[in-house]
């Protein structure tokens, strides 16, 4: 998704310009000048100068040109056709996903879904898809679980290990 | 030599030998898989190292990102597509060497070189960090901040993008580092009265999404590579010995070259890459072969970028500053492992060390039959579809990041970093950058905040001593270097600069 220099800098310098508020608000320590206000407000008033230099299009000789690709992907993009680059958004989402409902679901099932969704989003076939689908989970399961005694949630189904 | 003892003996635990080894296949598969980077290799690792000793933690890091270094030369080799970015300066010329028809000679120049240019570095390593350390006892506050600010500085520099936009993102990335309670008032900053942010934002949940998470969303808008031709390869190594001798002063350069510039903060394999192609094919007697699939240049940059790696451990063991994006993530794990960088990690923790050294060496060793092995399955690994291993990976990230802390909160924050980065990159700004600064903020912070404190609110202190004048000094002209290539660029031809 690509965005203008103007729109990234302006939101840079609105980024810095609250970072100096915010920064501002910090109480100060006790006898002392230098307190937790003084570094972000350093940091914003860079960002708001960084921000401002970037919407004017200051050193944008020094960038490569970047090729676009974003129409050519199998799977969830094709489908979506003009609105294929929220395609690139679907991983995050399943995270997000992952975080809600593990705990209710269990770690099985809900890695399935994450797996099933992505599989097929990325353009894999059905046999591939379920394979992967029933392999990864019990494996990665396996890994973390059993050997790593990571607190993966059981939720509705769980794991003879 | 007592301490020499103690390292070979941590060195040879089946624990330490099990890690290295799975380690390096892991680094050599990943590596292969186009899009899939060392980084991205190193940043899933780190989760399985809570539960190992910390040298074979540590071991696990070296080799993985070795290897991964080495195999991403394969895919550029065989399907013009660098495994990793540190690879794509020479895809081109190898990828011309495989249609000529040596396609063995390429991949055993990309792993011989390889093999060498970590030992080079490694030995670097080695030499430089001690005799530094010497010299960084001295350091006090004032030269930690410059020397901190530096390296935020030349991260930006080496960026291959708008300097500005490099300065935005290391800000951003100091920015991200001011979250949490630990500041010099010891009060809540930018925590929105938010319990999971008090303890700051962790660097690995933002690697892992900055790194992994990104690229998975590169790939679901970007097309398939193209299918891998099916073909045996003959012998790997053989004109191996031919080619060090033909290209002897090249080999040494591209290591000087990698081992220098992986020390340069920020600066990492793939910019060591492209550094020793360009001078290669500067300083060649014939540079109109370059391209055409003639091994020199792929010899300097092999070198230089495995050499690289080693060099990158210098500034990490020594300042705690990443050398490059790979060490961010090692510097993590020293922590955790009570391994704090610094100059008396060097005197303190000798054995582990030496230990350390050993690692480098036996992973750059095993490279050789590794790779060789490798090559040779490469048309199968390089079948693996992307639709399988990037669900894997997001499954690996989501997981992994759960395992830092059990905490669902840094899969939250894995996938915010996942949209940050995936933003940054589309639209210029490097993502190495935001890394370093995530990393050395707090460092840089508190190394500022002291001085002050020390100084009484006066700057003149943190440029009266010749060091820190010196890294003053260096820090400025860092900054200052875009704008006179800017005035030059605009005197020369007016209407291309801007």
């Amino acid at each position: 998704m690509h965005l203008s220099d103007r729109v990234t800098g302006l939101f840079l310098a609105l980024l810095g310009s609250l970072a100096f508020w915010g920064g501002s608000l910090l109480p100060a320590v006790p006898g002392q000048d230098v307190g937790p206000a003084a570094f972000p407000m350093v940091i914003g008033a860079g960002l708001v100068l960084c921000g401002i230099m970037i919407a004017a299009g200051i050193g944008h000789s020094f960038e490569a040109a970047e090729s676009e690709e974003d129409d050519q992907a199998p799977g969830l993009a094709q489908h979506l056709g003009r609105m294929g680059w929220l395609a690139a958004f679907l991983p995050p989402v399943l995270l997000i996903f992952y975080v809600l409902v593990a705990n209710a679901l269990g770690f099985l099932l809900t890695a399935a879904i994450i797996l099933l969704i992505s599989a097929r989003a990325l353009g894999a076939t059905w046999p591939m898809t379920i394979g992967t689908v029933l392999l990864a989970p019990p494996f990665v399961h396996l890994i973390f679980f059993r050997l790593l005694r990571v607190p993966l949630p059981d939720g509705l189904l769980t794991m003879p290990w | 030599m007592n301490s020499l003892l103690e390292a070979i003996a941590m060195v040879s635990t089946v624990e330490v030998a099990i890690a290295i080894l799975a380690s390096a296949v892991y680094g050599m598969v990943i590596g292969a898989l186009p899009g899939l980077t060392a980084t991205m290799a190193t940043a899933l690792l780190v989760p399985i190292t809570f539960y190992l000793s910390p040298i074979a933690a540590v071991a696990t890091i070296i080799t993985s990102s070795a290897m991964a270094i080495f195999s991403g030369d394969i895919p550029g080799c065989l399907m013009r597509i660098p495994g990793t970015p540190a690879s794509a300066a020479y895809t081109d010329e190898s990828y011309a060497m495989t249609r000529k028809g040596q396609a063995e000679l390429a991949l055993g120049a990309s792993l011989w070189f390889s093999a060498i240019g970590g030992i080079v570095g490694t030995v670097a390593l080695m030499v430089m960090a001690p005799a530094l350390a010497e010299i960084a006892l001295s350091f006090s506050t004032f030269e930690y901040f410059w020397l901190s600010l530096l390296g935020l500085m030349c991260a930006t520099l080496v960026a291959r993008s708008s300097p500005i936009k490099a300065i935005a993102a290391a800000l951003l990335g100091l920015l991200v580092a001011c979250v949490g309670i630990e500041n010099p008032g010891g009060v809540p900053r930018f925590t929105f009265g938010n319990t999971d942010l008090l303890g700051g934002i962790e660097p690995l949940p933002a690697l892992v999404g900055v790194f992994a998470v990104s690229e998975i969303m590169r790939a679901m808008v970007s097309p398939l590579p193209p299918p891998i031709p099916s073909r045996k390869f003959g012998s790997i190594l053989a004109g191996q010995i031919d080619l060090t001798r033909r290209f002897q002063k090249q080999m040494w350069r591209g290591n000087i070259i990698g081992v220098l510039i992986g020390a340069l903060p920020g600066a990492g394999a793939d910019m060591a890459a492209w550094v020793a192609y360009a001078t290669s094919k500067r300083f060649s007697k014939t540079p109109e072969k370059f391209g055409t699939g003639h091994p020199e240049g792929l010899v300097e940059s092999g070198a230089a970028n495995n050499s690289a790696l080693a060099g990158g451990w210098v500034p990490a063991l020594l300042f705690g500053i990443p050398g490059d994006t790979i060490t961010a993530i090692a510097i993590g794990v020293l922590y955790m492992k009570g391994l704090n960088p610094g100059p008396t990690l060097f005197t303190e923790k000798a054995s582990s060390m030496y230990a350390l050294y050993i690692v480098f060496i036996l992973a750059n060793l095993l490279m050789l039959p590794l790779g060789i092995l490798m090559i040779r399955v490469s048309r199968h690994v390089l079948k693996v579809p992307r639709a399988v291993a990037m669900p894997l990976i997001l499954l690996l990230c989501a997981v992994g990041a759960f395992a830092i802390g059990n905490n669902p909160f840094a899969v939250v924050l894995v996938a915010v970093f996942g949209i940050v980065g995936y933003m940054m990159e589309r639209n210029g700004y490097p993502v190495a950058a935001l890394v370093l600064g995530v990393v050395m903020g707090t460092m840089v912070e508190q190394n500022l905040v002291s001085s002050l404190i020390k100084s009484d609110g006066d700057i003149l202190p943190f440029i009266e001593r010749p060091i820190s004048t010196g890294l003053a000094a260096l820090t400025m002209t860092a900054l200052l270097w875009p704008v006179a290539v800017w005035i030059i660029r605009r005197l020369r031809s007016p209407e291309r600069a801007r």
